[in-house]
């Protein structure tokens, strides 16, 4: 038996004797993932008698006009010992916390990764490095993995997408990620993530991020729904100065999603904030959930925690869940949750102006949306984000939901 | 005699906000193109006024009638008030994260546009004619870019009204304290922007305290308002007596009279 086999039946034996996501863990136990057979593909087995799935994994596109020759880019099978090794060098392995079913069954799965490091394009070495992940299901139970390496000093764009392809058959898929996001001293890292399953696939997306002295990370994700989403970001401020600003637009439409953002800030002059925004409708069932350490000893560490939630008809349940734990005397540290309906005085001041109520409610949602993406990317007209939304993605997922809220609203 | 009928008439409109009687019965016409200032003590209702004919839901009208060029203001839903012509500057007009102006003003002027049955405006002709709107208001080019209100000083948030109300044109403005938090150049950049849309025909109702204003703003009529009526109406002289000896003084000689 070759090492990745044995790799693979290790993760499986481990499953077996240790179990799935105990229904009494703190972060599940809002919205407890699907058993692990889903996860594994074992449920499914034989289920889709249509074509495989169409998708190609993850791809690398430039994006405009940013060339980049600084990227190192390689697809590795994890069926494959010598690539198994490769691909998952230097990562740490699953362990024994709240999330690490999800690890052990990722480890299970796992087929293909991608390794990317991201070094400066050379004469061009105080530009940003600018990219376009894609990925599309390959299969109807899969474990992607993405290793992301980003080299000290280095700035880097980057947007990744997860939507279904069109002409996918339409079987619903289960989807275990991870990504391990890796920045050296002083690297700068801009992501946008859109992750926008189909209506029936279950996802479960782990961001692991580790941030080196001075390296600033902004993540700023933007989800629809599927019958079960989980977006956990884990992530850990070990060098001196660094920043972290995670914030997530979740439009739940009138089904599941839990967002959770772990932050373990173990430097001093550390900077962390975690937002989110909820929109939710129907019998909806979304959980944002911040968790912040402050190892002892991280002198003048900054944390912010913001959480709201917007029902926009019907009766979601929305759970929005903001916790600090701080070990430490020295630092600032602010947390709060919103949970209410649109603001009044801005919906009346522009029905008043002549939008009607449909367009005032789109135009103040999309306007909260945007603001909160803004203050995580930055609004610069040449920006990721600006490029990004005018494409117009957001306005119509926005709107398609607005509408679905009427339709609830009016039975 | 010119028998045509003023651009807005309001008849013994009584206002409610929560369980509170705040306009007992207000009555008051304004022609197109006339301009008729609204003074009275902190209370009397001034603000309730406009409200109420914008159509805020918190305040509850409990009689009497407002007609703007005939139409019945109180029968429609605020935007519709709007489209018909009505704007209603706001006291402390709020923020609205994430719009930008440009964006918060072009689509409004759509939607009257797109309730005259008009074309869109295409998005480049828009921006010229705010960029200069603004500028003849003193509004830095850059506020275009930025958020509806947001990290705007009390002045800035009021010259944006103006831009907003240059732009939009309405029939008839009320304008509620629109010089507080004004520099001497905001005033005006209000009273050249009223007096050239009166010439176009465009009405106003001016709430105001401050008498320099009101002066340079030559208006055609000043009514007193206290305790949710309208207690006395004069001209510029009313206004001058107001300033001179304050509201309390004003209602005592009224009663006096």
């Amino acid at each position: 038996m070759d090492s990745a086999r044995a790799d693979i039946l290790a993760a499986r034996a481990h499953l077996q004797q240790q179990g799935w996501v105990a229904r009494r863990s703190e972060a599940f136990h809002h919205l407890p993932p699907p058993q692990l057979a889903h996860w594994l593909g074992s449920a499914q087995e034989d289920a889709c008698a249509a074509p495989v799935l169409g998708g190609s994994g993850w791809t690398l596109h430039p994006l405009g006009s940013h060339a980049a020759s600084g990227i190192q880019a390689r697809w590795l099978d994890a069926q494959d010992a010598a690539e198994r090794a490769e691909l998952f060098a230097g990562l740490p392995q699953p362990g024994d916390g709240e999330a690490a079913p999800f690890a052990w069954a990722h480890r299970a799965l796992c087929r293909l990764g991608l390794r990317l490091r991201i070094g400066a394009t050379p004469g061009k070495e105080r530009e940003p490095v600018w990219l376009e992940l894609r990925h599309q299901p390959r299969a109807q139970a899969e474990a992607p993995l993405l290793v992301l390496d980003v080299d000290p000093g280095v700035r880097c764009v980057l947007i990744e997408t997860h939507e279904r392809a069109e002409g996918d058959c339409l079987h619903p898929v289960a989807q275990n990620l991870h990504a391990h996001v890796r920045l050296g001293a002083g690297a700068q890292l801009q992501h946008l993530r859109i992750v926008s399953p189909g209506a029936a696939d279950s996802v479960a997306h782990h961001i692991h991020a580790s941030l080196a002295a001075g390296a600033q990370y902004a993540q700023a994700l933007v989800a629809t729904c599927g019958s079960y989403h989980l977006q956990r970001n884990s992530i850990a401020l070990q060098g001196q100065g660094a920043r972290a600003h995670s914030a997530a637009l979740a439009l739940a439409g009138s089904q599941q999603i839990d967002l959770q953002t772990y932050t373990q800030v173990q430097a001093a002059h550390t900077v962390s904030q975690a937002e989110a925004l909820v929109l939710a409708q129907g019998r909806a069932h979304a959980v944002a959930n911040a968790h912040t350490r402050i190892a002892p000893g991280c002198d003048e560490a900054g944390v912010r925690q913001r959480l709201m939630g917007v029902p926009l008809a019907g009766s979601p349940r929305l759970i929005l869940r903001p916790h600090l734990e701080i070990l430490h005397d020295n630092v600032q540290a602010a947390h709060g949750a919103t949970w209410g309906a649109l603001p009044e005085d801005a919906l009346f001041y522009a029905r008043q102006r002549g939008l009607d109520e449909a367009c005032a409610r789109a135009l103040i949602i999309e306007g909260m949306a945007r603001a909160l993406l803004e203050r995580c990317l930055g609004s610069e007209e040449e920006g990721l984000l600006a490029q990004w939304l005018q494409g117009g993605w957001l306005s119509r997922t926005i709107g398609t939901q607005l509408q679905a809220s009427v339709e609830v609203q009016h039975g | 005699m010119n028998h045509t009928p003023p651009l807005l008439q309001v008849r013994d409109l009584r206002v409610n906000v929560g369980e509170r009687t705040v306009l007992r019965s207000v009555s008051l016409d304004v022609p197109a193109g006339h301009l008729v200032v609204l003074m009275g003590a902190n209370g009397s209702g001034k603000s309730t006024l406009g409200m109420a004919l914008a159509g805020h839901p918190s305040y509850a009208v409990q009689g009497g009638q407002a007609l703007l060029d005939g139409q019945d203001l109180l029968q429609m839903p605020a935007h519709e008030r709007a489209r018909a012509g009505l704007f209603v500057s706001f006291q402390s007009p709020p923020d609205v994260p994430g719009v930008k102006n440009n964006l918060f003003i072009r689509t409004a002027l759509n939607a009257m546009h797109e309730a005259r049955g008009q074309e869109p405006l295409d998005a480049f002709d828009f921006l010229a004619s705010a960029k200069k709107a603004a500028k003849e208001l003193g509004l830095p080019e850059a506020m275009l870019g930025r958020p509806v209100n947001e990290g705007f000083s009390g002045g800035e948030r009021k010259r944006n009204e103006l831009l907003q109300l240059s732009l939009l044109r309405p029939r008839l403005a009320l304008l509620d304290e629109i010089d507080s938090g004004m520099d001497v150049d905001g005033v005006r950049a209000v009273v050249a922007l009223v007096q050239k849309l009166r010439r176009e025909g465009t009405a106003f109702v001016v709430v105001s305290h401050y008498l320099q204003m009101i002066e340079q703003l030559e208006p055609d009529a000043v009514l007193r308002l206290d305790q949710g009526c309208i207690a006395e109406t004069g001209d510029l002289e009313l206004a001058r007596g107001i300033a001179r000896t304050g509201f309390a003084r004003a209602r005592a000689q009224a009663v006096e009279a």
